[in-house]
């Protein structure tokens, strides 16, 4: 029966081809028709335009034109005559001028200075007329398309080329720093591959690990679009650097507790605003670095003034003053849990995750029109970046500083759970609900009615037993109350 | 400070490459939508537009998505503009 269905609907769909194609016919005929009379005087032009008119020719027309010869008004022989046709019509009547002109050579000429209807020229459409030059819409789309295509290949094989010469420059001292360099996790062991992870074709990532208090150090080239022809205009607006991010997870026992940042004072503001820890453990605005000896470019923004006084030792100041340029931002921080969740009301019922780590973010010099070679003067950081985490490693807050740590953080704690109180109230009193209803149906679903009963008066027991522990509290509170 | 521990390996990286640049995604449904347009309404530049967005797509999608979606989004911009040529043989008119 479904067969049958599809079959016709299968015919359906070529009988309504046929059908329009009928339709086709018939205007096409009723078209013919009145060229044929136009041209009914000069049958034998008639023909060759006919054969000339576009597409529509159909063998039964030639009888047709034969058919009717009427003589129609001159000023409609003039306006076909002025068709895109009259080229081969003009060429074509030249043989026939002899005779059948003759008696009509006055008239037509007559008729035409009496004509006070305006010839118009029909225009031809633009599809009809052959010429690539009607096109140029679409000429122009396409190579535009070719444009973006080139630009993506040179745009990937740049992004390539500097990826790799950073990976050539870098690669000696993070061999001789690291026992397992270049993982992409698909392995079951842990082998050093020695290649950069393409990510993107503007993103390259290499792990490193295996060093003495690091867990480990993901590094991260963000080039910029290179690839993207869009992106490569929006940055002919506004001028942007490729970043070389390095997030190091040190261990657990080899960080104190504290949280500090360095950096450019629009980046500090920004991540202060966005990053989850600076913003609860840094109330402060950034500080000027300028008590230590930095540039005024770089800010400060620590948890307490003991912090900076431990990080700035003579050799970090010596790091940031001499790359201040490079560095975008340096964040050392205990409690480091990325940027602040967009929270929904009655979602979070514990704090996020928090892992000690260093992130530092690099601007490669050049701002957006940089050369491989540039790469190496990226070199001297990474040697800031190890010199920092054996520092982190090193550095321990006294007594003092430790106390203030240790109370920041129960501070931020302690807000986080009255923020999520009500919230934690609402799911124990449903857990409690659970747990009641599943002990109900447990009871309705014993079959044997004895031990319904049993466990239906133990519940009211234990029923009993709360209320009366309830009651005692309260008497209890009563009691120191007075 | 030669290495001593070796440890394992989590690169999983990126827990939330979601909230990165979005743009593959939004220029991969805009795509969708823009042919969908230029096959129903039968508009030439919908379907112009539908291939650059299919093209910008693919040039911003990250490795690790699937190429299958791209090419589907690809294909189905090109059978747009294909199909508005088909029915409609007139070259575009510049909206001047």
């Amino acid at each position: 029966m479904k067969n049958l269905y599809i079959f016709i609907a299968v015919l359906f769909i070529p009988w309504s081809f046929t059908l329009a194609k009928y339709d086709e016919f018939e205007d096409g005929d009723d078209i013919m028709e009145y060229d044929d009379n136009d041209f009914a005087e000069f049958e034998d032009v008639n023909e060759d335009a006919v054969t000339e008119s576009p597409q529509r020719i159909i063998t039964t027309e030639d009888d047709e034109e034969e058919a009717t010869v009427e003589l129609e008004g001159q000023d409609e022989n003039q306006e076909d005559f002025d068709d895109t046709d009259t080229q081969e019509g003009d060429t074509e009547s030249e043989p026939y001028d002899d005779e059948e002109f003759e008696g009509y050579e006055e008239k037509p000429d007559a008729s035409h200075s009496k004509n006070k209807d305006p010839i118009t020229i029909v225009n031809v459409p633009a599809h009809l007329q052959n010429s690539w030059e009607s096109y140029y819409m679409e000429i122009l789309m396409v190579t535009g398309l070719l444009a973006y295509i080139m630009n993506y290949i040179i745009g990937k094989n740049k992004n390539n080329r500097l990826a790799h010469a950073w990976f050539n420059t870098h690669r000696e001292l993070l061999e001789s720093n690291f026992a397992l360099v270049g993982d992409d996790g698909t392995n079951k062991d842990a082998t050093s591959t020695g290649k950069l992870n393409q990510e993107n074709e503007h993103i390259y990532n290499l792990w490193c690990s295996g060093r003495v208090c690091c867990e480990g150090m993901l590094i991260q080239l963000k080039f910029l679009k290179r690839q993207d022809l869009l992106n490569v205009l929006a940055r002919m607006m506004r001028p942007a650097s490729d970043q070389v991010q390095i997030k190091v997870t040190m261990n657990d026992e080899d960080m104190d507790t504290y949280v500090f940042a360095v950096g450019t004072r629009k980046a500090l503001v920004r991540l202060q605003k966005e990053m989850q820890d600076l913003s609860e453990f840094c109330s402060d605005k950034p500080k000027s670095g300028a008590k230590y000896g930095l540039p005024d470019s770089l800010a400060i923004l620590s948890e307490m003034g003991e912090v900076t006084e431990g990080m700035m030792d003579a050799k970090m100041i010596h790091f940031l003053t001499h790359y201040a340029d490079k560095i975008e931002s340096v964040q050392f921080s205990d409690q480091f849990s990325g940027p602040k969740l967009m929270q929904e009301e009655g979602q979070i019922t514990k704090l996020p995750e928090t892992k000690k780590t260093l992130l530092f973010t690099f601007n490669v010099p050049g701002s957006g029109n940089t050369s491989p070679k540039d790469m190496e003067s990226l070199l001297p950081l990474m040697s800031m970046v190890i010199y920092s985490i054996d520092k982190a490693k090193k550095f321990r807050l006294n007594r003092e500083g430790k106390q203030k740590a240790d109370k920041n953080r129960a501070r931020v704690e302690e807000n986080f759970l009255k923020l999520t109180h009500v919230q934690r109230q609402e799911a124990a009193q449903s857990r409690r609900e659970e747990k009641k209803r599943a002990e109900k149906e447990r009871i309705m679903n014993e079959e044997d009615p004895e031990k319904q009963r049993r466990l239906e008066e133990a519940a009211l027991r234990r029923e009993q037993k709360k209320l009366e522990k309830k009651q005692m509290k309260m008497k209890q509170i009563k009691v120191k109350a007075m | 400070r030669s290495p001593l521990h070796a440890r394992y390996k989590p690169p999983a990286t990126e827990t939330n490459p979601a909230l990165e640049d979005p743009t593959p995604d939004y220029m991969n449904l805009l795509g969708m939508v823009f042919s969908m347009c230029g096959l129903m309404l039968k508009l030439k530049w919908c379907a112009w537009i539908a291939v650059y967005c299919s093209f910008i797509s693919f040039a911003n999608s990250r490795s690790s998505e699937d190429t299958k979606q791209m090419m589907s989004s690809f294909m189905l911009s090109i059978s747009a503009v294909v199909m508005s040529y088909l029915q409609n043989p007139q070259p575009m008119s510049p909206p001047w």
